[in-house]
């Protein structure tokens, strides 16, 4: 295979890699303050990539538009924490612990259908980001990027650089591994504890929302998309090791490049080889990649 | 919202199916929702069949008909679940539908056993009236194209034209009877495909396997599968544009919308209606009166028309909702005025297509428009 389709390959690895690892990423920052996950991040993602489509077709401005977007998946990030989480809380052990599955997975089917009831069910194509048509396409070294998949890129290498600055940081960062090692002791320190929690849900679901304003030209956009955005995220959240950011990039852009060449070596069960791949890793190697083994002190 | 109103309809049509108790319910499965590749079809198809009760009703007929419209939302098992409500809870006599060859090739076989008859469209596959047509008697018609005459129209056309061809297809029922034909259409031509390649559903981008055709240096790419859009997008980036050919869902406007006018100049596709005849301009008017900006396709919409056409008709000859004495009357129909290229006399027990091979024809994306290709 000639270094130009090794790169071409690499490149639309990376542009989905980069995807997977910002929606990984919003995973592992609930998971790391409360032990609690969105089971509906992919659906998260799906409503972002709805929304950015309906604004871009009602005329506003791509720039507009985001803007929107991240406020609207705030508010929806405040909602689940508010709604699903929190009053599991007061039941605590009545409920099993895992209750947050059930709920968080709820709203993400609520999510579905009315996602369905607005725009039906059929897929939609949401409009290029930077022309009026689908041939915006840098050329570097002979492969050609679509303008989309480099503003994914770089994009997704700022925020990841942003999140690691934030959370090694910053207060808000060491509040949240405060908040992760001991709620008590950090609500002792003075710690905001609930407002870090509410940040960490607010968090993920902005980055749910960036992936999908991204992904919407790259692929079609229909309302059951969100399950398996949600089913790569953990697969690659766990590649990367739930605690660490730098491990859940790596993980998320191997497995995005696994999947562009498992594409290309058998088209027609492309999908299947990178989730076969991740399966017997975590076989072998239950901590993921990346994932430290360090002793719980608690 | 149309899921709204199409469960309105058929609320409405059960309403009023309780008073009217010999009404003879004509079931329809076609894909409403789903791929707009697909759904364009189903709308489109689902058009003039309405047009055709319309103009059944206003002809004073005695018989009275009602349509029960399911939605297969382009999924076999939804599909096959809707025709078995169709025959147990409805109890139609006689079913039109649908749009992808998958779900038609899984219902198919139900319907013969239940000895009910199907006019099958637009769904295209070869096999779909094939493989029954030698069971006496065969219940499976079809009014629509056939897979078999467009590639057979596509194939002579790119084997003279073309050294090399590469096929992309998708790995659904349609794409891998399409995968088959084109591959012994080639044998039998004397040429082989430079690459072949195939996608699985889900799947979006398909990058890796344009790569490989432009690799093979394909001429001509074949694109059989359903969701067309796909294969020209990553063209731009490679900077790799093929001559495309197909089926006659590219010669959708919606398609075009997607792909751009610019990157669907040139690409060929299956045809079987000729605008300019005097007869398809008449339907073509009335279809835009009746559905506005709603009518985009002709070919599909008048296929359509005269499905529901030669089954208003059957239905009336027979009186009741009498399964067998329907088939027979599709089977031996005569005097069908059709809008398509269908004949007077579509149908005889050895050949259970509304389309023969002459009346297929290529057509090619001219500045906007689809032509006839000369």
């Amino acid at each position: 295979m000639s270094m130009t389709n090794i790169l071409q390959l690499l490149v639309s690895g990376f542009a989905m890699g980069a995807i997977y690892t910002l929606t990984a990423k919003g995973l592992f920052i609930t998971h790391l303050a409360t032990g609690k996950l969105n089971f509906g991040q992919g659906d998260f993602l799906m409503v972002g990539a709805f929304l950015m489509m309906g604004l871009l077709l009602s005329g506003l401005s791509p720039l507009l538009a985001v803007v929107a977007v991240l406020a609207a998946m705030a508010l929806l990030g405040y909602l689940l924490e508010r709604v699903a989480v929190r009053p599991l809380e007061r039941s605590g052990d009545q409920t099993g612990g895992y209750a947050w599955v059930l709920t968080t997975a709820a709203i993400a089917l609520i999510l579905q259908n009315v996602v369905e009831l607005i725009w039906g069910k059929s897929a939609q194509y949401s409009p290029p980001l930077f022309s009026s048509k689908r041939d915006s396409v840098i050329e570097v070294f002979g492969i050609g990027i679509f303008a989309e998949e480099a503003a994914i890129i770089a994009l997704a290498l700022v925020i990841v650089v942003a999140f690691y600055f934030f959370l090694f940081k910053t207060r808000w960062g060491k509040a949240v591994y405060a908040v992760a090692f001991n709620r008590e002791a950090a609500a002792l320190f003075g710690i905001n504890v609930r407002g870090t929690i509410v940040l960490v849900f607010v968090v993920s679901a902005l980055l749910a929302g960036v992936s999908g304003t991204l992904v919407g030209p790259l692929v079609s956009v229909n309302p059951y998309m969100g399950l398996v955005f949600t089913i790569k995220a953990l697969a690659v959240a766990s590649i990367g090791g739930f605690d660490n950011p730098l491990g859940i990039l790596a993980g998320g852009l191997l497995f995005g490049i696994a999947e562009a060449f498992s594409n290309y070596w058998d088209s027609s069960f492309g999908d299947l080889y990178p989730l076969l791949a991740v399966l017997v890793l975590l076989a072998v190697k239950p901590a993921g990649l990346f994932g430290a083994r360090a002793a719980d002190v608690r | 919202m149309r899921t709204g109103f199409l469960a309105g309809v058929i609320v409405g049509l059960s309403i009023g199916s309780a008073q009217a108790e010999d009404a003879v319910k004509v079931g329809v499965v076609q894909s409403l929702n789903g791929p707009p590749a697909i759904t364009d079809f189903g709308d489109s198809y689902l058009q003039g069949i309405k047009l055709a009760l319309k103009d059944y009703q206003a002809s004073g007929a005695k018989t009275k008909i009602e349509l029960v419209v399911y939605d297969d939302e382009a999924n076999p098992q939804r599909a096959v679940s809707v025709v078995q409500r169709l025959i147990q809870n409805d109890q139609s006599p006689v079913v039109i539908g649908t749009v992808a060859s998958g779900n038609t090739l899984a219902f198919a076989p139900i319907l013969q056993k239940a000895e009910i008859p199907l006019v099958a469209g637009p769904s295209i596959a070869t096999n779909i009236t094939a493989q029954f047509i030698d069971q006496k008697p065969s219940y499976i018609f079809r009014c629509s194209m056939v897979e078999k005459f467009q590639i057979d129209a596509i194939l002579d056309w790119a084997a003279k034209t073309f050294e090399k061809v590469g096929l992309i297809h998708s790995t659904t029922g349609y794409g891998m009877a399409s995968k088959t034909e084109i591959e012994n259409g080639m044998k039998a031509r004397g040429k082989a495909l430079v690459g072949i390649e195939a996608v699985a559903p889900g799947v979006n981008d398909l990058t890796p396997q344009v790569i490989k055709m432009r690799d093979a240096g394909a001429e001509l790419l074949l694109d059989f599968h359903e969701s067309f859009e796909l294969v020209y997008r990553p063209m731009a980036r490679l900077n790799y544009h093929p001559r495309v050919a197909g089926n006659w869902g590219l010669s959708s406007l919606k398609v075009a919308d997607i792909v751009g006018r610019d990157a669907i100049e040139g690409t060929v596709m299956g045809q079987a209606l000729d605008l300019g005849s005097p007869r398809t301009k008449q339907f073509d008017e009335r279809m835009r009166k009746e559905y506005g900006s709603e009518y985009r396709w002709p070919v599909v919409a008048a296929l359509g028309y005269d499905a529901g056409q030669i089954v208003f008709k059957a239905v009336d000859k027979v009186g009741k909702s009498d399964p067998k004495a329907i088939r027979d009357a599709i089977e031996s129909i005569d005097g069908v005025s059709a809008i398509s290229a269908t004949p007077a006399r579509p149908f005889s027990p050895t050949d259970h297509e509304c389309l023969d091979k002459q009346d297929v024809f290529l057509g090619v994306w001219k500045s906007g428009d689809v032509i006839r290709m000369n």
